[in-house]
């Protein structure tokens, strides 16, 4: 069997590899659009801000791939998969056939349509070479459009190489995918504290320059900098998908084996939509522990075990200096479409601060700075066993007596916040 | 070589923080219990202390969210942090179910245990425990989701026969 693998990234590498662990037998061939090996864009902004070497970025090297027989075909972008003939093509023209096809090719850097975004000085963190071209781009002063989590350890990394920076954030607060207004307010502070500027429920226009950055025109301000850092969100690529008839919403649709509409086809990682694993929904979570269990439901399936993916989880950390925060699950903006009453329950002692989003008793997500970030493990733990917390009000008695010593995570969360 | 953890028993352990200070001892050479990778959590009722100390995962959630891929599983089966790669982003405390991974007060760096791989005595904490049976090597035998299964197998043919017919009746079991 020839399995084709569309994609050189964490989801990619996990399937290949995974796939050669199972089984000697197959032919496995990987087409990836870059140049390089396998690397880990999580640690990008770490790279920018040199706390991490060039080295260290790197999940694989070529040896890897020539050790495991994998065939590793560089520099070759898919444009057009024939599954009629079960054959994908490459830009550069080449023709693969495959047995089983695997879509694992991410998603594309959202470029938001402003006036002089391709201006040299404008840099971007998502691929290895637009991150070294920041790495090594000296400047004072650089504007990052977008506060989501990539815009934050960016701002940490250009901070720590000594930039001026300006964070400009479209909505009315900081990373406002993974916090609520109050927890994101305290963040903030933590950055202002820094000396970052924080621009909220700003837009910007037009980045400005004659040949390079100059300026950023927002709807409030001109601001002069010599560097601009795009991070404004990650779209997945439907294009080559929609060549093979494969279906795609926001992402492209898999079943629970990560099958796609057409057969033979299977996708995982940052391209698909799949289902919450509290919840049930369709969601979009763009996040490595996601690609990496969908890769193995993927190899599991390639296999002949029929093993169905269990769901995502939304799971984030940011940090800023010495503040550090955690967000899981579901935040007060994202469930907003649901119906049903939302509890908030917030603790907090000193600087640390703890927000819990409770439904009918269980917590759907939650958001914690410092201390209380810690316990994010076990909150999450109940989030997913779906711990009925009125439930175990009730039962008091039997949360961790030593008879239930089993239950000691529970007693844990009930001292910490007095739900139970 | 089969893989290894602490196991403890909250019921007998007395939060006496012997381990914590062997711990310490054996990787830093320092009685600092804040230096330690097992912790005790104390609850109110004083008969009711638990351990905490990495249990080395099978499917471990805090290698897959290392930015830096700085949590590896090294050859004894535990899981450690790759002090030349982690940032101290602490994403691997956050996401682990009972925020095993301690923090190195000094860099900032999350450290696990590592089962005194490099000591020749075993595990110090083990050895440092007092109590009967609050502390121990545990290699699977005891409690593990193999172990757990073969028992629930066993029980499940001597109960519903071996093609788990009357299960299927009732609609429970797959």
């Amino acid at each position: 069997m020839k399995i084709v693998v569309v994609g050189n990234g964490i989801a990619g590498n996990c399937v290949a590899f995974g796939m050669r662990a199972r089984s000697r037998d197959h032919e496995i061939c990987m087409l990836s659009a870059e140049k390089v090996p396998e690397y880990d864009p999580c640690a990008l902004p770490y790279f920018i801000g040199g706390d991490v070497s060039r080295g260290a970025v790197f999940r694989k090297s070529l040896e890897d791939y020539r050790r495991r027989h994998i065939d590793l075909m560089l520099g070759q972008r898919v444009v057009a998969i024939d599954p009629r003939a079960r054959r994908v093509t490459t830009a550069q023209g080449f023709e693969v056939p495959y047995d089983k096809l695997v879509l694992a090719h991410g998603g594309q850097l959202f470029i938001p349509p402003i006036e002089g975004i391709r201006l040299p000085g404008v840099f971007t963190c998502k691929q290895l070479n637009a991150a070294e071209q920041l790495r090594g781009h000296s400047g004072r002063r650089a504007v990052v459009i977008g506060s989501g989590a990539i815009g934050i350890e960016v701002t940490e990394a250009l901070y720590k190489k000594g930039f001026e920076v300006t964070v400009i954030e479209l909505l009315d607060w900081v990373l406002p995918a993974l916090f609520d207004r109050e927890t994101a307010q305290r963040f903030e502070a933590a950055l202002a504290a820094s000396g970052v500027r924080v621009l909220k429920s700003e837009k910007v226009l037009a980045i400005e320059g004659n040949g390079a950055v100059a300026g950023v025109v927002t709807d409030k301000r001109r601001i002069d900098c010599d560097a601009v850092v795009v991070a404004t969100g990650v779209v997945p690529d439907k294009s080559v998908a929609a060549t093979a008839g494969v279906a795609a919403e926001r992402g492209i649709k898999v079943n629970r084996h990560m099958q796609t509409n057409v057969a033979d086809i299977y996708a995982c990682g940052d391209c698909i939509e799949t289902v919450d694993a509290c919840t049930g929904e369709d969601v979009m979570f763009q996040l490595k522990h996601n690609a990496i269990d969908q890769a193995a439901v993927v190899v599991a399936n390639l296999s002949g075990d029929p093993v169905s993916y269990a769901g995502a989880y939304a799971f984030a950390r940011v940090h800023f200096g010495r503040m550090h925060a955690v967000s899981f699950g579901k935040s007060t903006l994202s469930t907003q479409c649901q119906l049903g009453e939302l509890t908030i329950v917030e603790r907090e002692k000193g600087s640390d601060y703890l927000r819990l989003i409770m439904k009918e008793n269980l917590i759907v997500g939650g958001q914690a700075i410092g201390g209380f970030a810690d316990y994010a493990g076990f909150f999450m733990g109940a989030m997913r066993r779906g711990d009925d917390f009125a439930h175990l009000r009730r039962n008091r008695a039997s949360v961790c007596s030593l008879q239930n010593r089993h239950r000691w995570t529970q007693r844990l969360i009930g001292d910490i916040t007095g739900l139970c | 070589m089969t893989t290894q953890w602490i196991a403890s028993d909250p019921q007998r352990c007395t939060a006496c923080h012997r381990c914590e200070i062997a711990c310490a001892m054996a990787h830093h050479g320092a009685c600092r219990p804040e230096l330690a990778r097992i912790r005790i959590h104390c609850f109110e009722d004083p008969a009711f202390n638990v351990p905490i100390v990495c249990m080395a995962c099978e499917d471990a959630p805090c290698i897959k969210v290392c930015p830096v891929n700085a949590r590896v599983r090294v050859i004894n089966g535990s899981v450690v942090t790759n002090e030349e790669r982690c940032i101290g982003c602490r994403a691997c405390v956050y996401i682990c179910p009972v925020a095993s991974p301690a923090v190195n007060p000094f860099t900032g760096q999350t450290m696990t245990c590592d089962m005194c791989a490099d000591q020749e005595d075993g595990p110090w904490c083990v050895a440092a425990c007092r109590t009967e049976g609050a502390l121990w090597i545990d290699d699977g035998q005891r409690c593990s989701l193999q172990s757990t299964r073969v028992q629930a197998d066993r029980v499940r043919s001597a109960r519903y026969g071996a093609s788990g017919a009357r299960a299927h009746r009732k609609g429970r079991m797959p």
